[in-house]
């Protein structure tokens, strides 16, 4: 037997480091022509006020380039256009969650300035200072390096530009947090299971979620990364929180 | 969920195969537009260009050490 390596979770299970980004890509395979529909089914469309309320915070200019992290179906690259953004490079591991992308955006008459990248957030292959803004909005939570996803991050961006992250977070308030467990670990898969018939998949969503680092946690992983004035805002009482930092 | 739309615009846009460095090495990429791959002779590896997407990741690049 070999020496075994690194290992990290996978929702609740603890797997080999190298195995995860191969999970995390299959259970975004599986969802992906679903994703869309799911995510307004779980959170009963309230994720699209978060990712509004994440759009106004990153507030989109002109003449500013948006690497948009794990942005496979277009939310926040659509947004930061119809805003008025400059251009956008779109970087997801996930090849099908591209594909969904793309079409949507053909869909909605997008026809230009958005380039699609199929590419890791451990490893973004661009080059050092080029970006003025990054996202990553429900993408965090899946690298399996978090660490390394933030550095990469502030190694792309130039000076003066800023990091956003939109994720789930951890409950404030501990009777919403009572009602949100239940909802998460009965409900969720069993809408899972009905609507894109994979409830494994959507009961690793809300695992990992709880295994993801608090807010005050992630805000140190950003500093520590060099990512500057790292602070937050909740969302619905903790249920997702926008994180942001400058590479000063 | 509806068809997609085929489409002619599935095609890497020049700009952005300027942009683009090699996940690895942070080097230039060469791009052949012939085998529709984005080579890094640092890393020795190729990324393929799939239906007009980059697939810049390490693990399905195809090695260039062999020669033909």
């Amino acid at each position: 037997m070999s020496e075994p390596g690194p290992t990290t979770h996978f929702g609740y299970r603890t797997v080999r480091e190298e195995e995860k980004s191969r999970l995390v890509r299959d259970v975004f395979d599986s969802v992906a022509p679903r994703y869309d529909l799911m995510n307004d089914l779980m959170s009963l469309g309230i994720h699209r006020l978060w990712k509004a309320r994440f759009l106004d915070r990153v507030r989109p200019r002109p003449r500013q380039t948006l690497l948009d992290v794990a942005g496979g179906t277009g939310d926040i690259s659509f947004g930061w256009r119809e805003r008025g953004g400059g251009p956008v490079m779109v970087c997801d591991i996930n090849k099908e969650m591209l594909a969904v992308g793309r079409d949507r955006a053909i869909d909605r008459n997008i026809l230009s300035g958005i380039d699609w990248i199929c590419g890791d957030a451990e490893a973004l292959p661009l080059p050092d200072r080029s970006v003025d803004a990054y996202t990553i909005a429900f993408g965090l939570r899946n690298v399996t390096h978090i660490d390394q996803a933030l550095a990469e991050a502030r190694r792309v961006l130039r000076p003066g530009g800023r990091f956003h992250c939109l994720e789930f977070s951890t409950v404030m308030l501990p009777a919403l947090a009572a009602i949100y467990d239940r909802y998460s670990f009965s409900v969720l898969p069993w809408l899972g299971e009905l609507v894109a018939g994979d409830a494994p998949a959507y009961r690793y969503l809300a695992e990992s979620i709880r295994r993801f680092p608090a807010q005050a946690d992630l805000a140190a992983k950003m500093e520590e990364a060099g990512l500057r004035r790292a602070d937050w805002i909740n969302l619905s009482g903790g249920i997702a929180a926008m994180h942001s930092g400058w590479r000063l | 969920m509806s068809e997609a739309p085929t489409s002619e615009r599935k095609t890497v846009d020049p700009k952005l195969l300027e942009i683009l460095v090699c996940p690895l090495t942070k080097g230039p990429l060469r791009y052949d537009a012939a085998a529709q791959e984005l080579i890094s002779d640092k890393a020795g590896l190729a990324y393929p260009i799939r239906d007009g997407i980059p697939i810049m990741l390490v693990d399905e690049a195809r090695p260039t050490d062999a020669k033909p």
